[in-house]
């Protein structure tokens, strides 16, 4: 745990380096995401919803975030015995859900099937350009504080002090990133990616947590320096093709492999990858684990994780302080399919006791 | 670590670093669905200190002090102190699964949409107010709290103290009048 008087360390320099993966014996690997093919992934998301004493509704996330550079949703379809059923975009971050309706007299099943394509993504951090600007709306909208993520108090004066001596807005959100690595750890208890509680962590002077914690993390302390920036709510689809246990899907069965990174937008580059907690996931669970923060092995993807990140993940939304529709239910995002029996929302991160099971298959043509 | 929390009765109160005296405002009423004692009031425990706790089962520093929250409640059971937890944000089912591994004896109020905490303008988990027996807000702490400490509890035996007998007396005859009821 760390005091917070003390959050400000140093951000230490750190080079790209090739080194060799302790798990694959005698091969040599790097982390170095470049965009080149795209690759078409299928998830699927089935629920299986016991006999009901009342009726049944669910929302199954759905990929909606477009960006040419690395994501392009492709198509949803779905079966089951639902009621009703009807794809829903939300109006202010543009989320897209699935929204179905069951009369729980019997058990309520549905699949939903989505497919996507995906490609590396890498942003030329040290050369100069003019990317497409932010209309004054999504300005507005990436520079809020949200419910979870505050921007004033503890959030803006740590903001204030990791970025006191730097001008340009890519340093600042570099310097951040920097800093959310340095100060966080992953902690394996947090259920799920965690909740995404930026002031009580903060409050806390403990930033254990997981992605939707640090990330989150990250996102409240750029917006808080001025730079709008967002949280990308999605999931891990296939292994990392750079040997890295830790930043990929283990199996075709994705059921919990939920994963949320950040952007940063930066006027000269668009919306730039950032995942700080990659890094500390690289640290805790890559074999051997418990790597020092200076090791080879973290030192690679700390390198190329604020700029890049690679196109094994898929990108739900952005969405923040969500009112499921028809409900009176608010997720504080959407990243896990959600549901409710008689009005009662059901625990999404007990998957078994839902039910729900994701798969994710690559498809080659 | 948890927050030592000291009360001194009079004009002169002294605090711990991490204890603040609340010289807000008045807290809004609250009304909230529990796990296992129907619909709650606040307005229900006037003329009793009020401990309201702010928490959730995710937070670990909330985890550790709900334990000593615990102990506290049977410790001052007979007391004119009354506990009421709120959990925060979460679903249901998460909560209950937690205090069927963590029972406890004092209300467990359910925030599910974050309604209240956003009242109460709680910015952090834990937090917890300390209220009089007008319901107005005496002490506030925005952390963990060890609820065993001595200081803590020769606090709350302080304001307990200060309670006006005649609230007292209405909030025993209330009491005796629920026991009365038919079951």
């Amino acid at each position: 745990m760390i005091n917070r008087r003390d959050f400000l360390a140093g951000a230490t320099a750190c080079s790209t380096a090739a080194l060799i993966l302790p798990g694959i014996a005698g091969a040599t690997a790097r982390f170095d995401p470049q965009p080149g093919e795209w690759r078409s992934f299928r998830i699927t998301t089935r629920l299986e919803i016991p006999k009901a004493d009342g009726a049944v509704q669910a929302w199954v996330p759905l990929p909606a975030l477009e960006d040419g550079g690395w994501i392009l949703p492709v198509g949803d379809k779905w079966t089951g015995n639902e009621a009703a059923a009807e794809i829903v975009t939300d109006p202010k971050y543009g989320a897209k859900l699935l929204h179905a309706r069951f009369a729980g007299d019997q058990p309520s099943t549905i699949e939903v099937e989505s497919r996507f394509k995906t490609r590396d993504r890498a942003a030329t951090l040290n050369a100069s350009g003019k990317a497409a600007p932010l209309s004054d709306a999504e300005r507005q909208i990436y520079l809020e504080a949200t419910e979870l993520m505050p921007t004033d108090g503890l959030v803006k004066q740590t903001a204030d002090e990791i970025t006191a001596s730097l001008s340009g807005d890519a340093d600042k959100a570099r310097a951040i990133y920097e800093w959310v690595v340095e100060n966080t750890y992953r902690k394996a208890e947090t259920l799920g990616c965690g909740t995404g509680d930026v002031a009580s962590l903060l409050l806390s002077g403990n930033l254990g947590g997981k992605c939707a914690d640090l990330n989150a993390l990250y996102v409240a302390l750029a917006r808080a320096a001025g730079l709008p920036a967002r949280d990308v709510y999605g999931i891990r689809v296939a292994p990392s093709k750079f040997g890295y246990k830790s930043l990929g899907a283990g199996s075709e069965t994705i059921t919990k492999s939920q994963h949320c990174r950040a952007e940063v937008y930066l006027s000269d580059h668009g919306w730039v990858a950032a995942d700080p907690a990659d890094v500390r996931k690289v640290m805790l669970e890559e074999p051997p684990r418990d790597n020092a923060i200076d090791s080879p092995l973290v030192t690679a993807v700390r390198e190329k994780l604020f700029g890049s990140w690679e196109g094994n993940w898929l990108a739900y939304n952005t969405a923040h302080d969500l009112v499921l529709p028809g409900s009176d239910h608010k997720v504080a995002f959407l990243m896990y399919p959600q549901a409710e029996i008689a009005g009662a929302l059901l625990d999404c991160l007990d998957a078994d006791g839902f039910k729900y099971t994701i798969t994710s298959a690559e498809i080659t043509a | 670590m948890a927050a030592a929390l000291l009360l001194v009765s009079g004009a002169t109160a002294a605090f711990s670093a991490e204890l603040a005296r609340w010289t807000g405002e008045p807290k809004p009423p609250l009304h909230l669905e529990s796990l296992y004692h129907g619909r709650v009031s606040l307005d229900d425990h006037k003329g009793r200190a009020v401990l309201v706790h702010f928490f959730a089962t995710w937070c670990e520093p909330c985890v550790e002090e709900m334990a000593s929250l615990e102990r506290l409640a049977v410790r001052r059971q007979g007391d004119e102190l009354s506990i009421l937890a709120i959990d925060v944000g979460e679903v249901d089912a998460r909560v209950r699964n937690f205090f069927k591994r963590n029972p406890a004896s004092f209300p467990v109020l359910l925030d599910r949409d974050r309604a209240v905490i956003k009242a109460w303008q709680v910015k952090a988990l834990p937090s917890s107010f300390i209220l009089d027996s007008n319901l107005v807000p005496v002490l506030f702490v925005e952390r963990d709290v060890d609820w065993d400490d001595p200081s803590v509890n020769s606090a709350l035996d302080e304001l307990i103290k200060t309670l006006p007998r005649d609230d007292r007396r209405d909030v025993d005859k209330r009491e005796a009048d629920e026991n009365d009821k038919p079951t």
